[in-house]
């Protein structure tokens, strides 16, 4: 288990993910019983009552769902005041089920829009990310 | 037959404090809450005593019980909250005349009260632990930027003009100068002031987002029956549907279709329970947290569609009393005040008694839909005597 104080929003189930981001792998959950993606996580697949839950790797390659531009952020997230303004995005999954993972975007914003081709980079647990890792992403540039 | 508590009790009194500026309060919260609670009943011509049930939504501190000494309640018979945040308010009312229907209370008060000095801010106090970290991680908090992303989207795929956010803050401000209580009384907003305003979190401007006040606000329900005899018009309750449909729920933004605010079903089981429809409206109060999500809530109702939502959201349209849905008629969260919301519940009422200070001409029909995008959400339609 991780030493980092976890964040209460969700329900609790995606722990894997975050273990598997700390260890560099890009992880989404799957009902091993009817292979239904499971995003967000939980403990039991609603589809059809499976409680086995599998973490696939999955590469982060993804298009952009929606977006938007940051000019304030709210005391919860103090630790990134200094990079506004910043980009937040929707990234849409087609290889897992459409899954959409929320993520900060980097690099060149030229040909940032809806339906562009992102590319996740995994980061090492951090102050600005809580204390956990994550995964940032960018456009690519020859999809764009 | 249809099991329907539709006009089983109705809303008999109002009670609202002022609108302080967010931490000026001069009373304590609780004291807010007492405040309006008894306004209320003083309001319908209730003794604050015979109160017997409290019914709330979100982050409500001052529970029922915490209200019996201070009112003097002979018995409390009755409490619950609803959950989520301003997606709750409806559904507090529907709470409130369930157990009116079903006998469990006779006098519901239906409440929120927040004060900055006895509370935490607003932001926090309401989405405190509620912000998954699949958002907190990667620099998104609960409501204002998972907002914007969907009004972009909204924007940008379906192809509502952008300029349907800009309609709702205006029309908000318009109405707020006939309303002297207003937070933007005094204070017209014009295209050149919204659209030279600093974006927060695009699209949003400043203009484009709710302010945070202190104050609070009060309903009393109690049975159709009851209501008849008292000093006040009744609003009656004809549906308030509360829900989640099977795509909806706590999906951190996985929901489908993800540019709804949650109310398509609501909607619908609305309209069929009411046996009305959108354009019997005659005036709506349209939760705005943000006002690209009052714009697809109005979507999510069927007032127009994602096609015709330039043609229906307009300022003209909008306006009361010439327009054909003339909505937030206080001002609404963005320039009445904000406290959660509920004073739009309160101005819903006051339409049907027809003592809004932006009064539609003989309206029967008030709608107030809750907040929208929560995981779970609500809608409400009230009527007078002659809607039943
Ligand atoms: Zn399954």
């Amino acid at each position: 288990m991780s030493a980092v104080q976890r964040i209460r929003g969700g329900i609790g189930a995606d722990e894997e993910y975050w273990l598997a981001i700390e260890r560099g792998e890009f992880r989404i959950s799957r009902c091993r019983h009817c292979k239904s993606w499971m995003w967000p996580a939980n403990f039991r697949c609603g589809k059809c009552g499976s409680w086995d839950i599998d973490w696939e790797p999955v590469e982060p390659i993804g298009t952009i769902y929606t977006w938007t531009r940051n000019h304030a952020v709210s005391e919860a997230l103090a630790e990134r005041q200094a990079d506004l303004p910043y980009v937040t995005l929707l990234v849409e999954l087609p290889q897992a089920g459409g899954a959409r993972v929320a993520g900060v975007l980097e690099g060149d914003e030229t040909a940032l829009k809806i339906g562009a081709q992102v590319r996740g980079r995994i980061l090492p647990p951090s102050d600005k990310a809580k204390g956990y890792g994550s995964v940032v992403w960018s456009i690519e540039s020859d999809a764009a | 037959m249809t099991r329907s508590m539709r006009g089983s009790a109705a809303i008999v009194g109002i009670g609202q404090t002022p609108y302080y500026k967010r931490g000026t309060s001069p009373d304590a919260e609780m004291k807010l809450a007492l405040r309006a609670i008894v306004s209320a009943c003083d309001d319908a011509g209730i003794d604050p005593r015979d109160v017997d049930g409290f019914v709330s939504y979100g982050s409500e501190h001052n529970t029922g019980q915490k209200l019996v000494p201070g009112l003097g309640t002979r018995e409390l018979r009755f409490g619950a909250l609803a959950w989520t945040h301003g997606g709750g308010i409806p559904a507090a009312v529907g709470i409130a005349a369930a157990a009116i229907h079903a006998g469990q209370a006779d006098v519901v008060a239906v409440y929120r009260a927040m004060a900055e000095g006895s509370n935490q801010r607003l932001r926090v106090a309401v989405t405190q632990n509620d912000t998954p970290a699949q958002f907190l991680v990667n620099g998104i908090d609960m409501v204002m930027q998972r907002s914007a992303m969907r009004s972009r989207r909204m924007i940008e795929v379906d192809g509502v003009p952008a300029e349907t956010l800009e309609t709702i803050a205006r029309v908000s401000y318009y109405h707020a100068q006939n309303n002297s209580g207003a937070v933007g009384h005094g204070r017209m907003l014009t295209h050149e002031q919204y659209a030279g305003s600093r974006f927060i979190s695009e699209p949003y401007h400043l203009f484009d987002c709710s302010r945070e006040n202190d104050g609070a606000a009060a309903l009393i329900l109690v049975s159709a029956d009851r209501a008849r005899d008292l000093k006040q018009k009744p609003a009656y309750v004809l549906s308030v549907p509360m829900g989640a449909g099977a795509d909806g729920g706590s999906r951190e933004d996985n929901h489908e279709p993800y540019t709804s605010v949650g109310m398509i079903g609501l909607a619908k089981r609305m309209w069929a329970e009411s046996g009305y429809g959108p354009a019997d409206v005659d005036v709506a109060q349209i939760y705005e947290n943000f006002t690209g999500m009052a714009v697809q809530s109005i979507i999510d109702h069927g007032f127009c569609t994602a096609q015709t939502a330039g043609d229906f959201v307009t300022f003209d349209n909008l306006i009361a009393p010439s327009g054909s849905l003339p909505i937030n008629t206080s001002g609404g969260n963005i320039a009445d005040g904000f406290i959660h919301g509920m004073g739009s519940m309160v101005e819903a009422v006051r339409q049907i008694r027809g003592t809004s200070t932006n009064q539609v001409p003989g309206a029967k029909l008030s709608m107030m839909a809750g907040g929208p995008g929560d995981s779970m959400t609500s809608t409400g339609l009230f009527g007078a005597f002659e809607t039943l």
